[in-house]
């Protein structure tokens, strides 16, 4: 163990007086920086909200307070105002304006349920959608007219829904109810952002530990290994790579906050740190951390069977791709995050880690079961890439100047 | 003196080859060992094993001082025969890492080798980066990082491949010096020359075999016969009839006569036939390169064959 610190210690020392990578650890952030603030100032117009649709009410009912009442409530952006104009003149101020509309409230309209609507030809395409919020209020007025109570008409309003409610559910929502509601309002940031969180370092840890990759094989090009070997076993130098690197990766994931941080907190509207500080994003870091582990193992062990990645076969730049995996069914698993894409995705061990990020940072409900199945999976495979990789790395290391064949590879897993 | 390194019946092989067999040697402090061996024989393979960058099939290895078949890496300073240094790293970085990687204290270790630099007329270049320096600079580095440590037993895998005869003659003396201050080393070379000079003892080995194992004076008495080199115009049958020549081989006017290995030099020159045309005549010992080249192009054979035409 000390040993492995000790070329854990080196390989961090060797990186952080490397002008590459001090380049490297900056420049990233900042560029992602840059083109969110240069996308910023192109998409600046698009970005203004819509301007409001003004809605003139000529109201012969008296109900127009009542109405201005449920468009306040609701998130519309609406101008409403009362008119006095008749349906005769409408047509001529239509022609001459934009995003506006007429409603004709009166005693007709209310007993024949029909209010009519007219609209300028450029208005909110969701306008006539929009509207019917106000037919509650509308109904309501209709209903009073018949003397009914308060209560009668708010219980007549509230017509008639179907709940569906399995077993399953019915054992749960009990529990769940209260958490429920308060979380029916709740920001889907909250989730969000622990899951973006542990993306990140899920990215980053993944890039640094092709960096294992790097230093491997560097290690057999610049033919060092077996003075290092003199001094410790291969296991204690591969070891040493895999937590040195894990450190740079983190260094890279503090950067990252330190440059990304104030500027996502001052742009954008959402509590972030309070959204992080909680206990889901230990669970989430720890995956991410699960997934480092297993990559940076798979790639430690392919670098030590190549001196130079330009000479790279097809086997190995396959698993070059494997930490992309979950990239291609993203798709897929963001928009149905419990359906059986998700799902098979969350157990094969690859794509697991990134998958159950993005699950775990989309579903509301999590999936207990699944998650502890497929944390034993992927903490299963850490374990058997580890093996796997420590023992390719101890004979392709000292392998000078010559490639491994998935055939001789395979031969050193077998021995 | 005492046994630092002792190597017993040692075997290796890859696939169906057998690499080495039934090797057998020991190391003792405050002298130079020597394996010596044409290419492919089997050298690197041996220090290999010894070091535990291989597993060997059959034998033992076993080290002064330590308990168990743990092999003491700290006390050992190995520089392989593959050698090279991270390249974008300087001088002093890398020398301390490697003493770090032995336990060695880190105040010491940079005394030590900024010692060693001057020493090597690489004085200034600690803060250098690696891939600035030269092959032989490089060499010299390496050769630092293998003794910075200050190793019990110190194991060099062709030290002296690539360097100048300046360079070589500076790692013979502080090889030399390092075995007088006690240091048990162990080196393997093809230049039996340079071996010639500072081993104490030697093992020759061929197509992984033991050929000659012992000190390098018993083995230049048991295997170096005389020879006589005689300049002058004379006939082969005149000189293969002479008692005692086993061999003979001529170049134009020159002619090498092999002697037997029992036979005393001054009373064989006594014996030697008065019509012997004889411009120039000297008599030695054959060089361990002599014997070297015999057993690597199997002349042995050959010898045993001419004589049979005799």
């Amino acid at each position: 163990m000390r040993n492995t610190m000790k070329v854990a210690k080196w390989e961090i020392k060797r990186n952080m007086k490397n002008k590459t990578f001090l380049i490297g650890l900056f420049l990233t952030p900042i560029l992602i920086l840059a083109f969110g603030f240069i996308g910023s100032l192109f998409g600046g117009s698009d970005d203004a909200e819509p301007s409001a649709t003004t809605v003139y009410v000529h109201d012969q009912t008296g109900i127009y307070p009542a109405l201005e009442e449920t468009i306040n409530q609701s998130d519309l952006n609406w101008e409403m105002e009362q008119t006095d104009i008749d349906e005769a003149d409408v047509e001529s101020i239509l022609e001459a304006s934009e995003n506006t509309a007429f409603l004709f409230i009166n005693d007709q309209a209310i007993e024949t349920g029909v209010v009519p609507v007219y609209t300028s030809d450029e208005i909110d395409q969701f306008f006539i959608n929009q509207v019917q919020v106000l037919t509650t209020p509308l109904q309501a007025l209709k209903i009073e007219q018949f003397g009914l109570t308060e209560e009668e008409t708010a219980s007549l309003l509230q017509g008639i829904t179907f709940e569906e409610i399995t077993m399953e559910d019915a054992a749960a929502s009990e529990e769940d109810a209260e958490e429920a509601e308060a979380g029916l309002g709740a920001d889907p940031m909250e989730r969000m952002v622990p899951g973006i969180f542990a993306g990140i370092i899920m990215f980053s840890v993944i890039m640094t530990g092709m960096a294992t990759f790097q230093s491997a094989s560097q290690e057999k090009k610049d033919k060092i290994a077996e003075i290092i070997l003199s001094s410790l076993t291969p296991s204690d130098l591969m070891q040493g790579k895999i937590v040195g690197y894990f450190v740079l990766g983190i260094i890279q994931v503090v950067v990252f906050f330190v440059v990304l941080l104030p500027f996502a907190v001052w742009k954008l509207d959402i509590p972030i740190i309070e959204y992080l500080l909680v206990p889901e994003t230990l669970l989430l870091v720890f995956i991410a951390i699960l997934s480092y582990l297993m990559f940076a193992s798979i790639f430690v062990g392919i670098g030590a069977t190549m001196s130079d990645i330009s000479t790279a076969g097809n086997f190995q730049g396959f698993v070059m791709m494997l930490p992309f995996a979950p990239l291609v069914i993203m798709g897929p698993v963001l928009s149905d995050p419990s359906g059986i894409v998700a799902q098979v995705g969350t157990y094969i061990p690859f794509t697991a880690p990134g998958v159950l990020v993005m699950r775990l940072s989309t579903l509301e409900q999590w999936p207990w079961i699944e998650i502890i199945i497929s944390l034993i999976v992927i903490m299963a495979s850490v374990w058997i890439f580890m093996k796997l990789a420590g023992k390719i790395f101890k004979v392709g290391i000292l392998m000078y100047g010559k490639n491994a064949t998935p055939g001789e590879i395979l031969k050193w897993l077998r021995a | 003196m005492e046994t630092m390194l002792s190597v017993k019946n040692l075997g290796k092989a890859f696939k169906d080859k057998q690499i080495i067999k039934d090797i057998s040697f020991d190391v003792r402090k405050g002298e130079i060992m020597a394996i010596l061996g044409p290419n492919g024989a089997g050298k690197s393979t041996t220090i290999r094993n010894i070091m535990g960058i291989m597993y060997p099939d059959a034998g033992t290895i076993d080290f002064q001082n330590s308990n168990g078949k743990d092999i003491p890496r700290n006390k050992i300073g190995y520089l392989p025969e593959e050698r090279g240094l991270y390249k974008n790293v300087n001088v002093m970085d890398i020398l301390l890492y490697l003493a770090e990687l032995k336990d060695y204290p880190l105040d010491k270790a940079k005394e030590r080798a900024l010692s060693y630099l001057k020493k090597f007329d690489l004085e200034g270049k600690d803060k250098v980066s690696v891939e600035e320096l030269s092959k032989g600079m490089g060499q010299k580095v390496q050769f630092i990082a293998s003794v910075i440590h200050e190793p019990e037993l110190l194991i060099l895998d062709e030290p002296f491949s690539g360097l100048d005869p300046v360079s070589q003659e500076l790692f013979k003396q502080e090889i030399r010096s390092l075995a007088e201050k006690g240091t048990a080393i162990l080196l393997s070379s093809h230049q039996m020359n340079l071996v010639e000079e500072m081993a104490d003892r030697l093992f020759m080995i061929h197509r992984g075999q033991k050929v000659i194992y012992g000190t390098m004076d018993d083995v230049k008495t048991q295997y170096a016969n005389f020879k006589c080199t005689i300049h002058g115009k004379n006939a082969y049958d005149d000189l293969i009839r002479i008692l005692g020549v086993q061999r003979v081989e001529q170049e134009d006017d020159k002619s090498i006569l092999y002697l037997a290995s029992d036979i005393h030099p001054a009373s064989w020159l006594k014996q030697l036939p008065e019509q012997l045309a004889i411009q120039e005549l000297t008599i030695d010992r054959i060089s361990l390169h002599e014997i070297f080249i015999d057993i690597a192009t199997d002349k042995n054979l050959l010898q045993e064959a001419g004589e049979l035409h005799a």
